[in-house]
């Protein structure tokens, strides 16, 4: 029965369904089952073979997304049902949001789905964020890499001010910086002192991956 | 790369572009018809002249020059068939004939090949005609299927050496470029009867068809015209095809160009229909410019403004018309010159309303061969196709519903009716495909890979062992008497 309920948690987020997710995890807790465990061995199952799928080529972005809403919802039942010390296990905590002034979304939503399908635990603040935003969020969350993204040649700027803000904010050391967004390149990303820029949603994942293992 | 057999994916268009007008195309026919009346088209032909004799043509003996008057002409064109079948080895390819439906086949017919196991640049044979053959029968982008380049290691028998390994090699209709002459196109009719079974299943579905081509300025060739008679008696269809180059071999001007090489197809077209009325015949006119400085053949200079203007004169005439596109003077497979010549091609042809069209993949002209070069075109070929094709708006397609759910600032890729259609809503091009970590691939080198895999990976049903026999028997026989 127990086994039954991972796989059908698992099933939810590969199939992109959201409701089912839900459903499945409030019928497993209602049956006394363990919610790391749920979490372990149905939704994080779940969300592998879904990046497993689209790093094949038979999944599409839409699938990706939809079943990180399926686990995100999912996560959504279980994770307040954790008790005591339990900790669903992450490979870091990340910041990710667009800089003060730019609404582009997309491409950090794809990056937020990317790393949370990857295994971190991603904290997306949102669009249109200044420095203070992204700081506030490391200091709650205690994340180790902010994840910036800009679309403008006007708002990449902020990238930089969100840099020198960290260092004033003493946390520099302490974060890792990785920026992204159509008019961001190497060069830029080196110029302002970032530790990584990535081109797009699958290599941030890798980036993300350098990061997390890098020495403060 | 599989999924493409066993369908093929015509250019279906509810759109059409006219050229010329009511005006225009009267001015042509009544140019022609003066050209056919008062200058006439010479037929080196006892045969022809015989029989153009017999229906009161004004028939020169010692010229054989023929003229026509417009009385003659139009009564036998009243029995030009507007639409008819061609048929395949397999059904499922029979093509009919239809408004709005352009079927394209590949190019022909070259004489050069770049191998390529080899890369040499060397003679064509007839184990490249099967190769090329067995490509297009996997390409959705081919409707039928053109002697692409001449089985030269086969002599003069070679036209039907290269019918026989197309059939063995491919299931759609066959358009042979190169049977000429009545001995060799009794064979040809002979293979066919064999391949049906009998000779009113040949009528009803033709597996095959024939290109026959003119001399510019208004004569007819004897051997095309006299194996046009004999296929025109089985009912094969026949495409007339004319070349006129402006400034050396037809008027330097666009419409005098036209109505010459329209006389040499229509004096042709008359011909077919006094012999056997009802005979299936294709209007095509093919033609270019002389380079005033060299005289060189040129096939896409800057204005090209008339280049589909035949297929309506064919349309004008109650006949269907073969269009020609692509086909660039570029000796290289890949090259701005390459691509940028033909880019417009499949689009305006179709929109002409061309019935058939030839044809993809010969580079230098029509004579060069690259196997590469037809997967190459191929994409330029289904851009046209997906450019013209009707527009779904419906409340599925509209996703007002969607919209709304979203709201302003959101995104869609989390919501199923994205997941529903993002998968076929883009079309991924040559130009798209990637590579392992995501980057776009050199297109060639895409290409190169599809000829390996289709020639790895697909082999077509051949003509069962029986019929292959009395082929067999009937190549032979062909060889034997025509090759002394």
């Amino acid at each position: 029965m127990k086994e039954e309920l991972f796989e059908k948690l698992a099933q939810a987020v590969i199939d992109g369904e959201p409701e089912d997710a839900v459903a499945i995890a409030k019928e497993a807790l209602a049956q006394g089952l363990d919610p790391l465990e749920c979490i372990t061995n149905g939704l994080t199952k779940g969300i592998q073979k879904v990046g497993e799928l689209f790093a094949s080529g038979e999944y599409f972005l839409p699938e990706l997304i939809i079943g990180a809403d399926a686990m995100k919802e999912g996560l959504g039942v279980l994770e307040p049902a954790l008790v005591g010390d339990q900790k669903r296990e992450v490979v870091a905590h990340v910041v990710l949001g667009t800089v003060e002034g730019d609404l582009h979304e997309i491409g950090k939503t794809l990056v937020g789905t990317m790393l949370t399908a990857n295994g971190f635990q991603v904290k997306d603040i949102g669009v249109d964020q200044p420095a203070s935003a992204f700081i506030d969020a490391v200091k709650e969350t205690g994340a180790t890499i902010i994840g910036a993204s800009a679309l403008l040649t006007t708002t990449m700027l902020q990238q930089e001010k969100l840099i020198q803000n960290l260092e004033e904010a003493g946390l520099r050391k302490k974060v890792k910086v990785m920026v992204g967004g159509a008019p961001v390149t190497e060069t830029y990303a080196k110029k302002i002192g970032a530790d990584g820029y990535a081109e797009d949603a699958i290599s941030a994942v890798d980036l993300a991956f350098r990061l997390a293992d890098a020495p403060e | 790369m599989s999924s493409e057999f066993n369908i093929i994916e015509p250019i279906k268009t509810p759109y059409k572009l006219n050229f010329l007008d009511d005006k225009q195309l009267t001015n042509l026919q009544e140019a022609t018809l003066n050209i056919l009346e008062k200058t006439g088209v010479q037929f080196p032909s006892e045969k022809a002249l015989a029989i153009f004799a017999d229906h009161g043509a004004d028939v020169d003996r010692d010229s054989q020059v023929v003229k026509i008057s417009r009385d003659l002409v139009f009564k036998a064109m009243t029995t030009v068939p507007r639409y008819f079948t061609l048929g395949a080895r397999n059904p499922e390819f029979d093509l009919e004939l239809q408004d709005g439906v352009s079927f394209f086949t590949n190019d022909g017919c070259g004489h050069e090949v770049i191998d390529f196991k080899t890369g040499q640049r060397r003679a064509s044979k007839l184990s490249d005609v099967g190769m090329m053959a067995r490509i297009n029968d996997f390409l959705s982008s081919m409707s039928f299927s053109w002697t692409m380049v001449s089985a030269q290691d086969c002599g003069v028998t070679s036209p039907i050496h290269e019918m026989d390994v197309t059939w063995r090699n491919n299931t759609k209709h066959y358009q042979s470029v190169t049977m000429m002459g009545e001995e060799l196109c009794r064979y040809g009719v002979e293979m066919a009867t064999v391949l049906r079974g009998s000779l009113d299943e040949v009528r009803k579905r033709p597996p095959i068809s024939l290109i026959v081509c003119t001399i510019a300025p208004l004569v007819q060739d004897k051997e095309a015209i006299e194996g046009a008679l004999v296929l025109g008696e089985a009912g094969i269809p026949i495409v007339i095809m004319s070349m006129p180059t402006m400034g050396t071999t037809a008027p330097a001007t666009y419409a005098g160009a036209l109505a010459m090489g329209d006389a040499e197809i229509i004096s042709a077209t008359v011909l077919m229909q006094l012999a056997n009325p009802g005979a299936p015949v294709f209007h095509s006119m093919l033609h270019a410019w002389a380079d005033p400085r060299t005289a060189a053949y040129v096939g896409y200079p800057l204005d090209a403004r008339v280049r589909y203007a035949p297929v309506e004169m064919a349309h004008h005439w109650g006949m269907p018309a073969l269009g020609g596109a692509f086909g660039t003077e570029s000796p290289e497979l890949q090259s701005w010159q390459s691509a940028a010549e033909v880019a417009t091609d499949p689009l305006l042809v179709s929109l002409s309303g061309a019935e058939i069209v030839t044809g993809l993949g010969l580079r230098n002209t029509y004579t060069l061969l690259y196997p590469e070069a037809i997967i190459l075109d191929t994409d330029i070929y289904h851009r046209a196709r997906h450019s013209l094709l009707a527009l779904d708006v419906s409340p599925e397609t509209l996703a007002v519903d969607i919209v709304a759910n979203i709201k302003p600032g959101g995104h869609f890729l989390s919501q199923k009716h994205t997941r529903k259609h993002m998968r076929t809503a883009m079309k991924r091009s040559i130009l798209q495909q990637l590579d392992s970590v995501g980057q776009y691939r050199q297109p060639v080198e895409y290409a190169r890979e599809k000829v390996a895999w289709i020639l790895e990976n697909h082999h077509p049903e051949p003509p069962s062992t029986d019929v292959q026999k009395e082929i067999n028997q009937i190549l032979a026989a062909a060889d034997k008497e025509l090759k002394g």
